[in-house]
């Protein structure tokens, strides 16, 4: 289970994301932070991890010797292969990610704004695509965005209104950063929930442009860095 | 032998010709035909339209087509592991339309099925979707995506016999069994050739039927990512 020796913000998030994980989900896991969420796991879990180039019960990166050059995941990392788990082609995989069964995607983000609105794939200068985002983001059951709560120049990515072309309109369900967690519902639009140890709610409200309220019962101290 | 499709490497990437439109399999390299990618890099055929998941990984796959200027158009939907597809992008070397991938393989799959398109939810309220039709089906909105047929497909595969059936192998298989339903002509490059009947039919993923033409991969496979 360990991330290794240095905590960092990524590990905090990753940490808090496995939470929202159940034994018998079907999960995928974006690229960046959303990948060391399996490092989060529980021991003997039973979450199911499905990676868009065909995989189920995609395992640990596989140890060195291990390798097989036709068994890797989305991120072109060569993995292992759970017991009962199977190899489907690129249509049935997203037969899986759009007809419902899979129950939850982790995806990281340029910028997410309060009506859930995502940005993920095209900044200026950075154009690499959006693979099979914009498939997950509307198939999947319950999409979680994970990010730094800031851009790595300070500017918010929790938006008023994305600006950046649209991964998914309306898609995002719950915002999970090393600062807070917001959860969207129906009628209401973004609730902070928690906060993380080390931030305040002031902290919060001023490094985050997006609409939310928060929370009656909202948690303080609520989660924080992890070995 | 009757029905034998193995036929030399250079007769089969002959009958691709400049202008014509192609899809391929593989996935960052995974099950990417390189041996045909690369007599296609070193052959006349130019001003390609190709439909495939990415450009390869590294400087390995269809990256190497679009710098060799022989790719027009690439349809596709991530080329963040080939930085110099960015590069020929923004010199104006080659013309990049991102489709999402979950609408890609749907579209060649409608393609090599005889569909005309597809209603999809993927890309509603995004620029994918700006200028194409739009329906409500039990409240959900959907758009018009097109099927797509090539005239050529080129595929690779671990084994398969001289008939041109076809096993796919672990990650390998991703995008070839519908890439070699989808094109007027199919080129398969296989790892292992065989005769008829070696191969378990219950384990066949792509029919014979499909392919046109088996040639000996030759290129290795495309290296991997070593670090998270």
């Amino acid at each position: 289970m360990s991330a290794g020796p240095t905590p960092d913000i990524r590990c905090t998030i990753a940490a808090r994301a496995a939470r929202e994980l159940h034994d018998g989900d079907v999960i995928n896991l974006g690229a960046g932070i959303p990948m060391l969420v399996a490092n989060y796991l529980p021991d003997g879990h039973d979450v199911v991890i499905q990676a868009e180039n065909g995989i189920v019960r995609a395992g640990p990166v596989s140890t060195p010797g291990t390798e097989d050059p036709d068994r890797r995941n989305a991120g072109n990392l060569p993995v292992s292969l759970l017991p009962g788990g199977c190899y489907v082609d690129s249509a049935t995989s997203f037969a899986m990610i759009r007809g419902g069964h899979i129950d939850a995607t982790m995806i990281g983000t340029l910028q997410v704004d309060g009506d859930g609105n995502i940005a993920n794939y095209d900044m200026p200068g950075r154009k690499i695509g959006m693979g099979g985002a914009m498939d997950l983001v509307a198939g999947a059951r319950r999409v979680f965005v994970l990010t730094e709560h800031c851009a790595k120049d300070g500017t918010p990515k929790l938006v008023k209104r994305c600006s950046l072309p649209l991964t998914g309109a309306r898609e995002c369900d719950v915002i999970i950063t090393e600062r807070a967690l917001f959860r969207r519902y129906p009628d209401k639009g973004f609730i902070l929930e928690e906060v993380a140890c080390g931030y305040s709610l002031a902290d919060t409200q001023a490094s985050t442009e997006m609409q939310y309220e928060v929370a009656e019962n909202v948690k303080l101290d609520a989660y924080g860095p992890v070995a | 032998m009757p029905g034998n499709k193995v036929i030399p490497l250079d007769a089969a990437v002959s009958r691709i010709e400049s202008g014509m439109t192609l899809a391929m399999g593989g996935f960052l390299g995974q099950g990417a035909p390189l041996t045909l990618i690369r007599a296609l890099r070193d052959g006349d055929a130019s001003d390609l339209t190709i439909y495939a998941n990415d450009a390869g990984f590294g400087d390995a796959g269809i990256v190497e087509l679009v710098l060799a200027g022989k790719v027009k158009t690439l349809y596709c939907c991530h080329v963040g592991y080939t930085p110099a597809v960015t590069g020929a992008v923004e010199n104006g070397m080659l013309e990049l339309v991102w489709t999402p991938q979950g609408n890609l393989i749907e579209m060649l799959r409608c393609g090599g099925a005889g569909l005309g398109g597809f209603l999809t939810p993927t890309g509603v309220g995004t620029p994918v979707a700006e200028g194409k039709e739009h329906v409500t089906i039990d409240g959900r909105t959907y758009f018009w995506e097109r099927a797509v047929r090539v005239d050529v497909g080129l595929v690779r595969a671990h084994a398969g016999d001289t008939l041109g059936n076809l096993c796919h192998r672990g990650t390998a298989r991703n995008y070839n069994p519908i890439v070699a339903s989808c094109a007027a002509y199919v080129i398969a490059e296989v790892e292992h050739i065989c005769c008829p009947g070696e191969l378990d039919p219950e384990k066949i993923q792509t029919c014979g039927i499909f392919v046109d033409a088996v040639v000996h991969a030759a290129d290795g496979k495309c290296a991997e990512q070593r670090t998270a």
